[in-house]
């Protein structure tokens, strides 16, 4: 692999992640102590949840080396993704759309 | 003389096919480095059925990414039950979470993310070929993913002490009278107490805190913040119906009315979460055990110094399965631990 060029961010990259991810752990715990709700209801999730993408993204591109991986490795790492949140979607806008009465 | 020289010459050539014949069965390893020098240099750890190291790279990490992305609709199932209950019952599912400790929770995923560092460095270290700092690396990402686990043991004995493990008979049994700590411990939590009509009522502190079948029970302030709930219009229809008794529909399909809450359906609402939360980080532990399986597997081959630049390939692949189930905890941490904190911090709306 040695002549494929360096594939890695070196040591004071991966510390630059790690301090990342150890801020965004920091940050989701105190964002959640603070209500958010009052912009609209379930914004202290969505900053959770935002706060957390942002967190796999380092850990995907970087950690896991896709940044430096071949299309086919990314096409797979976003196909699993892509079909989550169709099952997410599908499933919703079953649920939501669903009449409460007679449960 | 030009045909003795011929003859001669027929049998050298003869006998150099012969040579070639055999030596690369005889020897195949050695005559095979002889042939493809110019091609390309063959590394330590390449298999037969691959031409080149790249090809093998590429095909072991298109097939672990495939693996993964099975990981990921494994998890989603659970993340869509957790998607469509959430959605209907808010309320039960802030009451449940409230009763994990966000700090040991916070915590583990501190330590997750360490240990998902060493695991990077270890594949670092791999690939300078340098065998103690990757031992050592592999040693740390064991004993931080040890640490994880030991939390969560804490965590869980937590939940069996305190009656939250989602199946009767699976908690702490405690007895008629209960221990003194106890009712000091549940006195400050419930002072409005003998406001509350419950269906288990046997009248005070005691029959609330006893847990004789080691069933599964919640807090009376919890039925407080239901009330609370109401009274300021936060509860959803789907809640309503969840939560009361009587629940009587209009004309329209909506709720029209409803009678008290009904302590025995909205426990049974926070027990939905308290299976999702111990299904979810259940499996979650168990794919931590299967890592530390796989990590003590790479601890003896990276002693045995196997790994260098050339090849290091399953310490780059038992890596993306490390980081992977770190990220299952980078999303579970903030869905199960974190809801409501802002209601209870800030004292409700």
């Amino acid at each position: 692999m040695a002549e494929h060029g360096e594939q890695h961010i070196g040591i004071p990259g991966y510390l630059g992640v790690f301090g990342i991810l150890v801020v965004g752990t920091i940050v989701t715990y105190l964002v959640a102590l603070i209500d958010l709700e009052w912009i609209f209801p379930g914004m202290n999730t969505l900053v959770a949840l935002l706060i957390a993408f942002t967190k796999m993204t380092f850990v995907v591109l970087f950690f896991m080396h896709v940044r430096w991986s071949s299309k086919l490795i990314w096409l797979s790492a976003v196909a699993g993704f892509f079909w989550l949140a169709i099952m997410f979607a599908y499933t919703m806008q079953d649920y939501l759309t669903r009449s409460v009465v007679g449960r | 003389m030009n045909g003795e020289f011929s003859a001669e010459a027929d049998i050298k050539r003869s006998r150099r096919k012969t040579r070639e014949k055999i030596l690369p069965i005889r020897n195949s390893k050695f005559n095979m480095a002889e042939h493809t020098h110019d091609d390309h240099y063959h590394a330590p750890g390449l298999q037969h059925q691959f031409d080149d190291m790249k090809q093998q790279v590429d095909s072991v990490t298109i097939g672990m990414w495939a693996f993964l992305a099975q990981e990921i609709m494994f998890f989603g199932g659970m993340f869509t039950a957790y998607l469509v209950f959430r959605s209907r019952y808010p309320m039960a599912f802030a009451a449940g979470s409230n009763y994990l400790d966000a700090f040991l929770g916070g915590l583990n995923t501190l330590v997750l993310i360490v240990s998902s560092l060493t695991m990077a460095l270890t594949v670092y270290y791999a690939q300078k070929s340098k065998r103690n700092l990757q031992v050592l690396m592999i040693i740390l990402t064991m004993m931080f993913g040890t640490t994880f686990l030991v939390v969560k043991y804490f965590e869980y004995a937590d939940k069996y002490e305190h009656g939250l493990v989602p199946v009767a008979g699976w908690n702490k049994v405690v007895g008629e009278t209960g221990t003194d700590a106890d009712l000091e411990e549940e006195s400050e939590i419930t002072p409005e107490k003998e406001s509350l009509p419950t269906p288990t009522d046997a009248g005070g502190v005691k029959a609330e805190k006893a847990n004789p079948n080691g069933e599964f029970h919640i807090s009376q302030k919890d039925i407080e913040l239901v009330k609370l709930a109401e009274r300021e219009g936060y509860l959803t229809e789907s809640e309503k119906i969840g939560y009361f008794r009587d629940v009587q529909f209009g004309a329209d399909g909506k709720v029209a009315s409803f009678g008290e809450i009904d302590v025995e359906k909205y426990t049974g609402k926070v027990k939905i979460f308290f299976w999702i939360y111990f299904v979810m980080t259940g499996l979650h532990a168990l794919h931590m055990i299967i890592g530390l399986g796989i990590m003590l597997w790479l601890l003896y081959k990276a002693w045995l110094n196997t790994f260098s630049a050339e090849y290091y390939t399953p310490v780059e692949i038992s890596g993306l399965y490390w980081h992977f189930v770190d990220i299952v905890w980078i999303f579970l941490f903030p869905l199960l631990y974190l809801l409501g904190r802002h209601f209870l911090a800030g004292g409700g709306h």
